[in-house]
């Protein structure tokens, strides 16, 4: 529907079905969805979704699949955590949802072409980098170094875990893991995501682009780090959740001091917010 | 601008017909010393000297719970609850007309919200020059005094029996003349009105800031860490009522029911504050405002800067609503914008 339209309201959402839906690890499982009226969410890296169970409630999520000309499926990835999310893993597939958007700013990807990308994805950070990370695979010439950072708290919550070690034998990626809290049978790096990036080899800092998506407490770090090792602020692109009501810049909840983190955000140049007393 | 003299008898058949075409709200007396308004009625007296409602206008066009859809859970279809009804707001003070005029900046900006603008489409505005100040006010400071725009008519009581009104939109003049011609105000009563206003002006500047108001978002960006903030938000109940009386706040929170079948339901938003702890509290615990002092900063900030940072107005209004409004006797920003100021003042 388009604002022209006498009866549009923002607040409406679109039917989509549940066409695949894939267990990533105890917690966490892929859904992908293709919207009944065959019209595509058209979205770019980073943006985010409105997801409405309908009776339960309508939450934001991360588009996780890149955009795509061929097909109009699209694919998140979602902790089951709370009401809507334990709602949306009972779903089966031939069921139906609500969705808005998308919603929010993106990944500028033409800013990262030619450039080298240093994607750092702490915990469920992994869900929407993956949009841009796919988009850079497939466009493979136009970027230059692909390097992946992936932090998580222990291995069984580790996601995307097949994928990712296809990235890892790849010759044109380069993927560095690590985790907190390892168990018995992990062989890999041990210790928080800032602790990979000395490991990166002859990084060219003025030549590259940081994306990063993490819990609240990584992110302060992580730029540091990043900072010290001569990574210029512009150069460093972040996305901030927050509580998330409309995704409309009018219910105040995802405020961060006076920036709204759902139309002026989720993705932020470092250099935007780094001002900002609330941001990371 | 057209302006017409309207005499307090010609007042009864003009309210008569307005409520035959629509809503008519009216402030009146509800108790000692309380004002607020209420759906008109030939019994109720109007208090023209009012000082302020107790309850903002806001619930007119943003109500404490409005239906935004109606949808079928099984097919997942939804369809826009749109509740729009004629209704005309008589006797609006300047202060809470400028918060109606914030609010529609903020509404129509960005994705236009329609449940809002709906209602404020069917919404007419009759602004009325105050006679006195409440005690608690302090609009006379913030730049509040006077609006321009966002009246259909505005009415100054120019003595005890007549009224300057001046027109401010074809459909404020249409009702107007609804019963009939009106003689044009002369000069001498657009003198009279003038005078009205400067008088009114004056009195309310005498309670306020105690420093220009366009201050206030750099006085804001030198102070994040000032000790008030800890000093006042230790007193802090958390119950919000500070932002649900406030003209300007709009913050909601979306949730939904379904019907008795359990085969539709009902989405629907509600009044929510930044005040209350659950308000940027997340799944798996994690709240992005978790103690007291940062809520309560955040509430003057937004006052202060961050939405004089969008608009190039104050937030706050200078109603005085929150300074009644809170039982632990820190709400009011007047007096936390002036502590700031102050303390600045003996630094330096
Ligand atoms: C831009 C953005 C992208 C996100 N992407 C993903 C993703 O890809 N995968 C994923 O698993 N999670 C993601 N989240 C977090 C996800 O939205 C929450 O886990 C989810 O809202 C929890 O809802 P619930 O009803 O299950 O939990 P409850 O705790 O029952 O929450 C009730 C309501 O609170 C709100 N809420 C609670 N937690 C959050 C939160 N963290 N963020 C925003 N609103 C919240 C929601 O409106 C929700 O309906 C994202 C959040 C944001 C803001
Ligand atoms: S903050 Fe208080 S004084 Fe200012 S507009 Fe809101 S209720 Fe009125
Ligand atoms: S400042 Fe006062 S009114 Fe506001 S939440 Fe705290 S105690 Fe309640
Ligand atoms: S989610 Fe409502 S303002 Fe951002």
């Amino acid at each position: 529907m388009s604002p022209r339209q006498a009866n549009f309201s923002p607040y409406v959402p679109r039917p989509a079905t549940l066409v695949r839906k894939e267990r990533l690890s105890d917690m966490v499982s892929l859904f992908a969805f293709e919207p009944d009226d065959g019209r595509s969410l058209a979205h770019k890296p980073g943006q985010f979704i409105m997801l409405s169970m309908y009776g339960v409630g309508e939450a934001p999520f991360s588009i996780s699949s890149p955009p795509r000309r061929q097909s109009v499926e699209f694919e998140i990835a979602v902790r089951n955590i709370g009401t809507v999310t334990n709602a949306l893993h009972e779903l089966e597939v031939g069921q139906k949802v609500g969705v808005r958007g998308p919603h929010g700013t993106f990944f500028p990807v033409q800013v990262f072409m030619g450039k080298d990308t240093l994607f750092v994805a702490g915990g469920l950070g992994y869900i929407p980098l993956r949009s841009l990370l796919h988009y850079q695979l497939r466009h493979r010439d136009e970027f230059g170094r692909i390097i992946v950072l992936v932090g998580t708290r222990n291995p069984q919550e580790r996601i995307f875990t097949d994928q990712i070690a296809e990235l890892a034998a790849r010759s044109d990626v380069e993927v560095y893991e690590t985790v907190d809290v390892p168990d018995a049978g992990w062989k890999g790096n041990v210790g928080v995501i800032t602790t990979l990036l000395p490991q990166i080899r002859s990084l060219q800092p003025d030549n590259t682009y940081v994306a990063m998506v993490g819990p609240p407490v990584m992110y302060k770090f992580v730029i540091a780090d990043c900072q010290k090792m001569g990574i210029p602020a512009g150069n460093i692109y972040v996305s901030l959740e927050r509580k998330m009501k409309c995704g409309l810049g009018k219910c105040g909840h995802c405020q961060i001091n006076g920036v709204s983190a759902c139309i002026d955000g989720p993705v932020f140049k470092y250099t935007e917010i780094q001002t900002l007393k609330e941001a990371v | 601008m057209t302006a017409y003299t309207v005499y307090m008898e010609q007042l009864g058949p003009l309210l008569a017909e307005w409520s035959r075409r629509m809503g008519v709200f009216v402030p009146v007396q509800i108790q000692e010393a309380l004002y607020d308004f209420v759906p008109w009625s030939e019994h109720e007296e109007i208090a023209w000297d009012y000082d302020v409602a107790y309850n903002s206008i806001k619930r007119h066009f943003f109500p404490p719970r409005e239906n935004l859809i109606r949808f079928d859970a099984a097919a997942c279809t939804a369809t826009p609850v749109f509740e729009a009804p004629d209704q005309l707001l008589f006797g609006v003070h300047p202060y809470d007309l400028k918060a109606v005029n914030q609010l529609d900046q903020i509404m129509e900006g960005g994705a236009p919200d329609q449940n809002y603008m709906r209602r404020r489409e069917k919404t007419v505005i009759f602004a009325l020059q105050p006679q006195r100040v409440a005690a608690t006010a302090f609009w006379g400071s913030m730049g509040s005094g006077h609006v321009d725009i966002g009246f259909d008519l505005f009415w100054t009581k120019i003595s005890p029996n007549a009224f300057y009104v001046e027109v401010g939109s074809p459909r404020g003049e249409e009702l107007l003349l609804a019963c009939g011609d009106l003689p044009e105000a002369t000069l001498a009563e657009r003198e009279a009105a003038r005078r009205e206003r400067t008088r009114i002006l004056a009195e309310a500047r005498g309670q306020g800031l105690k420093y220009p108001w366009e201050e206030t978002p750099r006085l804001l960006a030198r102070n994040w860490d000032s000790k008030l903030w800890r000093h006042k938000a230790r007193r802090c109940l958390s119950c919000g009522s500070c932002v649900l009386v406030c003209p300007t706040c709009y913050c909601f929170e979306v949730r939904e029911e379904m019907d008795v079948d359990m085969k539709g339901g009902t989405r629907f938003r509600e009044w929510d504050g930044c005040m209350l702890p659950s308000f940027a509290l997340v799944a798996g615990d994690h709240n992005f405002r978790g103690q007291a002092l940062e809520r309560y900063r955040h509430r003057y900030f937004r006052k202060g800067k961050y939405i004089y940072d969008k608009i190039g107005e104050l937030g706050c209004v200078g109603c005085g609503r929150c300074v009644r409004a809170c039982t632990a006797g820190i709400a009011n920003p007047m007096a936390v914008y002036n502590e700031l100021w102050e303390a600045e003042q003996h630094e330096s």
